[in-house]
């Protein structure tokens, strides 16, 4: 287990999501696949948190407990990721909520117009 | 010097394996054509990626994934997928599916590139010793948390200001929450905006039109 090889997990979800999100027709797969998507890059982030030291522990200055710390900035980002992507999905599921009262259809080709 | 942080064999197989249950299960989630098969597979998938995290040394962004992803949105997909009627599933005809694998394709083949012809420093390049410490062992945080005195004999006592830690990578969740209110503290209120503008958005999107005239007032003092 290398950086290299989360990141390569981390790319083939990613890949697998835009894969589903250009693919499928159905507005709530699209999410899903965008979810997906979310996940990895989030990978991404906790491997570099893993096997990159940050650069406040490599300056040769004395250690401080705030350098220690940024060695988790890939934490915290993913942390906010999260919380962006849930967020998100929320008002996603709302506007698909909006648009079958409207229209009868989550189907993304019945999604051009928004208007009520 | 001993390499920190290195990888067994055991956590090796482990992270293969759930990177393979992750995998195939987000392959499912774009392949399936029934969709609430689909919001399974999700929630395994989810899984997956938590467990990676627990791998990766990130217990606490293990914990948020499960409860977040495996708990909250997974249970709004299957309540989405159930609410609406007559669902449309499947995928598009070939044409679409045949530009969706290339894009999807090329997007791999780019960040497989990028990760294994990247030189990516590495965390053995950490020489200083108390910062080998803090990252894997024990530290002690002194007051307002600038200074930091590593502990080899633990316990330690007399120092009523010593809080006692983990190094970061054994226990982050207190560096986490630290971080969180301090560095980030500004960002972590916009995520409690956002969080609250999303709410608000989403219930009046979610409020049905026809529903918007004020309710008639209905009996009870109705007699004068």
């Amino acid at each position: 287990m290398t950086i290299e090889n989360v990141l390569l997990v981390s790319g083939a979800l990613f890949a697998i999501g835009a894969y589903g999100a250009v693919s499928r027709r159905s507005l709530i797969t699209v999410i899903m696949s965008l979810e997906l998507m979310f996940n990895g890059v989030v990978i991404a982030a906790v491997g570099f948190s893993r096997f990159t030291p940050a650069a406040e522990l490599l300056s040769g200055d004395p250690v401080t407990a705030e350098a220690v710390r940024s060695a988790l900035t890939g934490h915290v980002f993913a942390i906010f990721v999260t919380a962006v992507a849930a967020g998100e999905a929320a008002l996603a599921f709302a506007l698909v909520f909006a648009m079958y009262r409207a229209t009868e259809s989550v189907e993304i080709t019945d999604a051009s117009e928004m208007k009520n | 010097m001993m390499a920190i942080m290195e990888v067994s064999t055991l956590t090796t197989i482990a992270f293969w394996a759930a990177s393979a249950m992750t995998l195939g299960l987000a392959a499912i989630v774009v392949t399936q054509r029934d969709v609430f098969r689909a919001a399974i597979a999700l929630a395994g998938s989810f899984l997956g990626v938590g467990i990676l995290y627990f791998i990766l040394s990130a217990e606490f962004v293990g914990v948020v994934q499960i409860l977040v992803y495996v708990g909250a949105i997974s249970v709004l997909m299957a309540f989405a997928v159930m609410f609406i009627k007559d669902i449309a599933s499947g995928s598009r005809p070939a044409q679409g599916r045949l530009v969706g694998a290339t894009v999807a394709v090329l997007i791999f083949a780019a960040l497989a590139f990028t990760a294994y012809n990247t030189e990516w420093s590495s965390m053995d390049e950490i020489t200083d010793p108390v910062a080998i410490a803090a990252l894997t062992e024990g530290f002690v945080e002194v007051g307002t948390g600038d200074d930091i005195t590593v502990l080899t004999d633990l316990p330690l006592d007399g120092n009523a200001l010593a809080i006692e830690n983990d190094g970061v990578f054994v226990d982050s969740t207190g560096a986490i929450g630290v971080m969180l209110v301090r560095k980030y503290m500004l960002a972590f209120e916009l995520i409690g905006l956002l969080l609250v503008a999303a709410l608000i958005g989403g219930l009046l999107l979610m409020r049905d039109p026809k529903s918007t005239e004020e309710p008639e007032p209905t009996s009870g003092g109705a007699s004068v």
